[in-house]
């Protein structure tokens, strides 16, 4: 026996007292918790596409429709650009490279993009199996598709038109599959690669047809042979960035947005949010830090005699103090710890759920940095809340508890 | 050895209870009895050192209480000094057996299980050492509660009223025990009480 087990015993003798508590703190450290995950793993997928990509020059609209559709292919595109036109900024000596994007069609919710070889070797990527196309009709697939559409080497399917599921077959010509890209983490995992040539073909066809259904969720041109969807940037140095967007907005019928930018835009536009939450976690935190103040409160006051009766056993003012002020710490550590399990139980059960489409939510268990600020917090809170019956069961006047019995 | 000598004590000044001096050789017994309000509680208090007297001093085996700072009397008297009172209190959440452990580590004192066991064995508790203070009768809380005093084998046993609530058969085993168990450790009893049953039980008896 001795006061690390007394106190232990204290807490799980007691349940009703403890485990308001105890939930209050893990309720509120985890939705900090939560948020920092989910954050951090946001963030991360965000930056991880923009890897080389210092402008995106599409048709006039919304800047942050034309990165969301050309970078994270999560919107739909702001229009087609006519490629002459496009070609004449490309020859200004600022610019390194540029990668042209088509897209327009899908297959089973996933977008085919028409475009360079250069696009997926801006990602690194490795090839499970296959290569890179040469002809037309040829496809690469990411690894998110391979396994939503059990396709492989040789599999041939017909594109559907528009960007969501349900739009009209195309079905004259058929893509074959001629590689398969190992999971990247990119937004490559869940496209589907061709040339530029294929989606022309796809639609030269369809030209007499029918021009009609390229409503909002089209965005596939005329002729392709003269229109692309997008065009990305990489700048021979920053200061490009600076002066190069400007003039194309100024002086073409083009639009060029910087991602960096946009991004940062929408994260703090996200921040606001996030913060709020976050502000409401930290309540939680502090209601908990009352609850545990209140139970310790309680319970030294129906413990008055035991806390003198320690004394007349022969216990010190500091090991009362000790037991009072372990029960409260054990209680915020023992919540802190329940908080971050629980964050990252719910991740998981979420990835879980949606790790399909978007697997924005990669569970990460080990601790991330932004996390290391509850430990702190939800310390300090313990001591807060254990101090006045700390000071109380120092001060206890073991005369008079003894003899008011 | 306990010895006291002109000890008084105030709690607002005016009032001022004084005690007859006490001296007490190891392995005696000293009955001291006083109705209500005569200051039975101070007494106790000051004896065991939780009070201190506004004049005299308070003196056993040879250390004065006035020359120890609260810490080390604290100390002196978990070690020294075993405590019954009216009402058995325990700390709840411990079983009696843990209680008793609890005691020995409060007083600086080999945790000695067996020993615990067999005390509370002896005392006629063998098939409660797991129970929780509250599922015992009262008589067999104030046993406990003398149990939780003697297993630090203290020089100096202080009952304050441990009869008053008790039954006839009850009273009489609970004074029958203190004996005993005081006799064998060869430990000093000092019992205060208004139980008027207790006055022929002791040779030595003080009024207050």
């Amino acid at each position: 026996m001795n006061i690390n087990r007394l106190c232990w015993i204290n807490i799980i003798r007691n349940p009703s007292n403890t485990i308001l508590s105890l939930l209050l703190m893990a309720f509120g450290v985890g939705i900090i918790s939560l948020l920092l995950l989910l954050n951090k793993s946001v963030e991360e997928k965000l930056q991880r596409n923009l890897n080389g990509i210092d402008m995106v020059i599409g048709a006039k609209g919304s800047p942050l429709q034309l990165i969301l559709s050309s970078i994270y292919h999560i919107d739909n595109p702001t229009g087609n650009i006519f490629l002459e036109e496009v070609n004449k900024i490309k020859s200004n000596p600022m610019i390194e490279s540029t990668i042209p994007l088509s897209f327009g069609d899908s297959y089973k919710g996933f977008r085919i993009v028409g475009t360079t070889h250069a696009y997926p070797k801006l990602f690194q990527v490795n090839f499970q199996a296959g290569k890179l196309w040469d002809k037309s009709m040829q496809v690469v697939v990411g690894s998110d598709v391979v396994k939503a559409c059990q396709l492989k080497i040789g599999s041939t399917f017909y594109s559907s038109h528009g960007l969501i599921e349900g739009g009209e077959i195309h079905n004259k010509y058929a893509f074959k599959v001629v590689g398969i890209i190992d999971k990247s983490n990119t937004i490559i995992d869940q496209l589907i690669l061709t040339n530029p040539e294929s989606i022309s073909k796809v639609h030269d066809r369809k030209k007499h047809s029918d021009h009609t259904h390229e409503g909002l969720e089209g965005g596939c041109s005329v002729d392709h042979n003269e229109m692309i969807t997008s065009m990305l940037v990489k700048f021979r140095s920053p200061i490009g960035l600076i002066k190069f967007p400007r003039q194309v907005n100024e002086t073409t019928n083009l639009q060029a947005a910087v991602p960096a930018f946009e991004i940062n835009r929408l994260i703090s536009l996200l921040g606001l949010g996030l913060r709020s939450i976050n502000m409401i976690g930290f309540f939680i935190i502090l209601v908990s830090g009352l609850s545990i103040f209140i139970s310790l409160y309680n319970s030294l006051k129906k413990r008055r005699y035991e806390l003198a009766l320690m004394r007349v056993y022969g216990a010190s003012r500091f090991q009362l103090v000790k037991l009072v002020f372990q029960e409260g710490m054990l209680v915020s550590i023992l919540g802190l710890f329940l908080g971050l399990l629980f964050s990252r139980s719910i991740l998981f059960i979420v990835s879980f759920f949606i790790s399909k489409n978007y697997s924005f939510y990669s569970v990460q268990f080990s601790l991330i940095k932004d996390e290391l600020c509850l430990f702190p917090i939800a310390l300090s809170i313990g001591l807060i809340a254990s101090l006045i019956p700390i000071i109380k069961a120092y001060r206890i006047n073991i005369p008079k508890t003894l003899s008011n019995v | 050895m306990l010895k006291t000598e002109a000890l008084s004590f105030s709690y607002d000044g005016s009032h001022i209870f004084t005690f007859p001096d006490i001296l007490l050789q190891q392995g005696e017994d000293l009955l001291i009895l006083g109705d209500s309000g005569v200051g039975k509680t101070t007494l106790i208090q000051i004896l065991s050192g939780l009070l201190r007297p506004q004049s005299g001093f308070v003196e056993m085996n040879g250390t004065r209480f006035q020359n120890l700072s609260s810490k080390s009397l604290d100390q002196f008297r978990g070690s020294h000094i075993g405590m019954v009172f009216q009402q058995s209190h325990f700390v709840r959440n411990l079983s009696i057996l843990d209680n008793l452990l609890l005691s020995l580590y409060l007083s600086n004192k080999l945790q000695d299980k067996k020993k615990a066991i067999h005390l509370l064995q002896e005392i006629g508790l063998s098939d409660k050492l797991n129970n929780m203070p509250d599922e015992l009768s009262q008589g067999e809380q104030q046993r406990a509660a003398i149990a939780t005093a003697l297993i630090k084998a203290p020089d100096l046993i202080l009952a304050d009223e441990p009869t008053s609530s008790l039954d006839d058969n009850n009273c009489q085993k609970i004074i029958t025990l203190l004996k005993e168990q005081a006799s064998l450790t060869n430990a000093k009893l000092i019992i205060i009480t208004h139980d008027q049953r207790l006055k022929d039980q002791f040779n030595t008896s003080i009024e207050l």
